[in-house]
């Protein structure tokens, strides 16, 4: 496959480069799902404010794949969508290439979006039914003004087909022609159009079935390779998560409790929820190791717990979790060096 | 309980949707076979046929869907053919399902009480008081809290877990022999699904109840079923013991499988791909229906359909593990 011509110089771009690209500083997303006025004057209740993301930190560095894995409701696709300026936080900010990602609909930070795109997780909802295969691959590049002569876009549009290995003559069928994979790479393709360097993946193999996954989660990996980018990957599933990331954030109700490395995070879990995911994980390799019982459920994050929002699950919470929620820490231990938000490891109990 | 009988038998099941361009073969010469107290697993992607095989069997395919041949018989006795009456009184009393949504398999309209005694006291003679003591204690042992009041709650009152050990309850309500679970955790959180999979474990270990778990995840199926049958454009590719099976794979398409589910303890930099997608109804290939995707196909396997054949510890539909091709390799 032809090496993309790279609109800023990329040398270097192989995992491990350090300069940080993405900066997430204390965000956090507010949703107000208040029952309608009316509903809250004669049922005397006061609003209801939804905190879906409660102040998130964290670095990504070129060609690098960080990984935000939770449960449902945790907040993790809202992080995703106030990376690309699709929600604004309520509180902290995002920056892109140390500019703040606020300035994006300012004239000045118009370069900025076409270096972030985003795949979206149900390849059937993501598409327009009724655009052919090029129009949708075109569209970001007319939309940004990069290209106006015919030829160059579909010569554009035929090179990202390519990429994602696709044939260039699919450009003219229509999504519904297409499988779920085929969809998902279609996806992939429009992203790749304006040459991002950032893409944040919400999902893009939950939708998919195994074996399908797998092509997707190889073409992610050697688009990266080739092209030098930059993901965020948003999943619930662990396995995929090992497959793909360098680092792992655990979210649970809004905030990251644990941010790691891969290989640390998955050897030596420290926080205890993501201990309890791991566990929780079925085995295929069925070695019959012991399974720790999973108590509760996400609690309902509209009301959520005092304290850590972890402690009626957990083991290991005592009286200071009730009251008192913990920060994320750099934690240095024999498995490597993690940042944990739990006091029980800080006050080394466990 | 003899062991010799085995309580479910599917033989040469075939389902067949009727269009307009044709008659579609979603289910093609499918047999399997559940021994009493046992968990089946049945893997496959979407369109494998593997719920259809699962919702012949309770005799809920839905119209135009038909089962064309083949039986189907619940120890001994055959039920695919038999009247829309006997067929009700034998779904639920004797056969259980759980589905994958259990918010559309709850009435929304109804309290979780009524719809347990409800089962109860149509399918065993028990009367309203003792039907809610015995739905009571259902929802003890299915691990919800307070079971006493939570009885009286409407579904929308419940998270998805507990939604889920509701259905549980209900498709044991009247002990059957044996359920069909139809991605009973797809559509719940890791944590949750823990949870639901070591309760149905136990619950069918405690009531001797065969289960036939229809899933997607192999994970799942590793953690729980006995044996399992793999499917593949509505035909059973494998099927075998479920330690062999995942670690001794012997058709192609289940090594294609096993190598594309990424792992937690190797590192593996690529995943195994299997090129192409599984065939359309419309357009299942000739001969072995995966023939066009397997790497290791020759001229036989376009030609002629291969059926279940001895390889290793399972059974595989692949000319591979026929002696004339393992005679002429040696």
């Amino acid at each position: 496959m032809a090496a993309v011509p790279r609109p800023i110089d990329q040398a270097g771009t192989a995992a491990g480069s350090d300069e940080v690209i993405v900066k997430a500083d204390g965000i956090a997303k507010y949703f107000d799902v208040s029952p309608p006025w009316l509903n809250r004057v004669l049922e005397r209740s006061g609003r209801q404010i939804l905190h879906a993301v409660d102040g998130v930190s964290f670095t990504i560095r070129r060609g690098e794949t960080l990984s935000l894995v939770g449960e449902s409701g945790c907040g993790k696709s809202t992080v995703a969508r106030l990376l690309v300026g699709l929600y604004t936080p309520t509180r902290g900010r995002v920056e892109f290439f140390g500019r703040d990602l606020g300035e994006m609909n300012t004239a000045a930070g118009r370069g900025l979006r076409q270096k972030l795109q985003m795949i979206f997780q149900d390849p059937y909802a993501s598409l327009n039914p009724r655009w052919r295969v090029h129009d949708i691959v075109a569209e970001p590049l007319i939309a940004h003004g990069l290209m106006r002569d015919r030829e160059q876009i579909t010569a554009r549009v035929d090179e990202v087909l390519q990429q994602v290995k696709l044939s260039p003559a699919d450009r003219v069928k229509y999504p519904h022609q297409f499988s779920g994979g085929q969809r998902q790479r279609l996806s992939i393709a429009r992203a790749l159009a304006t040459k991002p360097e950032f893409l944040v993946c919400d999902e893009p193999t939950s939708a998919l079935d195994v074996s399908v996954q797998a092509q997707v989660l190889n073409l992610m990996k050697d688009l990266q390779r080739e092209l030098g980018l930059t993901y965020l990957f948003i999943s619930h599933n662990l396995a995929v998560v090992h497959h793909i990331s360098d680092r792992v954030g655990v979210m649970y109700l809004g905030k990251v409790v644990e941010l790691a490395p891969r290989r640390t995070l998955f050897e030596a879990p420290r926080h205890p929820y993501t201990r309890m995911l791991l566990d929780a994980i079925p085995d295929l390799e069925m070695t019959g190791r012991a399974r720790t019982p999973v108590a509760g459920e996400v609690p309902n994050p509209l009301n959520p717990p005092s304290g850590c929002t972890f402690h009626p699950r957990c083991p290991h919470a005592n009286a200071r979790c009730r009251s008192e929620a913990p920060a994320l820490r750099r934690v240095q231990h024999a498995g490597g060096d993690a940042e944990v938000a739990c006091h029980a490891v800080e006050e080394g109990r466990i | 309980m003899s062991i010799t009988e085995p309580l479910l038998e599917v033989r040469s099941l075939r389902i067949e949707f009727p269009t307009r361009r044709g008659t579609l073969l979603a289910v093609d010469d499918v047999s399997l076979s559940i021994a009493p107290g046992e968990v089946l697993g049945v893997v496959g992607e979407s369109g494998a046929g593997k719920s259809l095989t699962g919702a012949a069997i309770i005799g809920l395919l839905e119209p135009p869907g038909r089962i064309a041949a083949g039986e189907i018989k619940l120890a001994g006795l055959r039920i695919d053919n038999l009247p829309y009456d006997d067929m009700r009184k034998i779904r639920g009393r004797e056969i259980g399902a759980i589905f994958q949504d259990p918010l559309t398999s709850l009435n929304p309209l109804y309290t979780v009480g009524q719809q347990i005694v409800e089962t109860i006291t149509t399918h065993l003679n028990m009367s309203g008081s003792k039907a809610r003591e015995r739905a009571i204690e259902l929802l003890q042992s299915t691990g919800i809290p307070a079971a006493e009041r939570r009885i009286d709650h409407y579904p929308h009152q419940f998270s998805g877990g507990m939604r889920q050990r509701v259905v549980i309850a209900l498709a044991l309500a009247a002990q059957p022999k044996l359920v069909i679970a139809d991605e009973p955790t797809t559509a719940l959180d890791v944590s949750i699904q823990a949870q639901i999979i070591s309760l149905l474990k136990q619950l069918c270990r405690d009531h001797g109840t065969a289960v036939m778990l229809v899933t997607h995840d192999m994970g799942v199926i590793a953690e729980t079923a006995d044996r399992v049958a793999v499917m593949y454009a509505g035909r059973i590719a494998e099927v075998g013991p479920v330690a062999d099976v995942i670690h001794r794979p012997q058709h192609p398409y289940t090594m294609g499988l096993m190598g594309s589910i990424p792992s937690m303890v190797a590192d593996k930099e690529r995943l195994t791909q299997i090129d192409g997608t599984m065939p359309r109804l419309t357009a299942i290939p000739s001969g072995c229906a995966f023939h066009p995707r397997c790497t290791r196909a020759f001229d036989r396997c376009s030609r002629e359909r291969p059926d279940l054949m001895p390889a290793g510890a399972s059974m595989a539909a692949c000319w591979l593990h026929d002696s004339n091709t393992l005679r002429r390799a040696a």
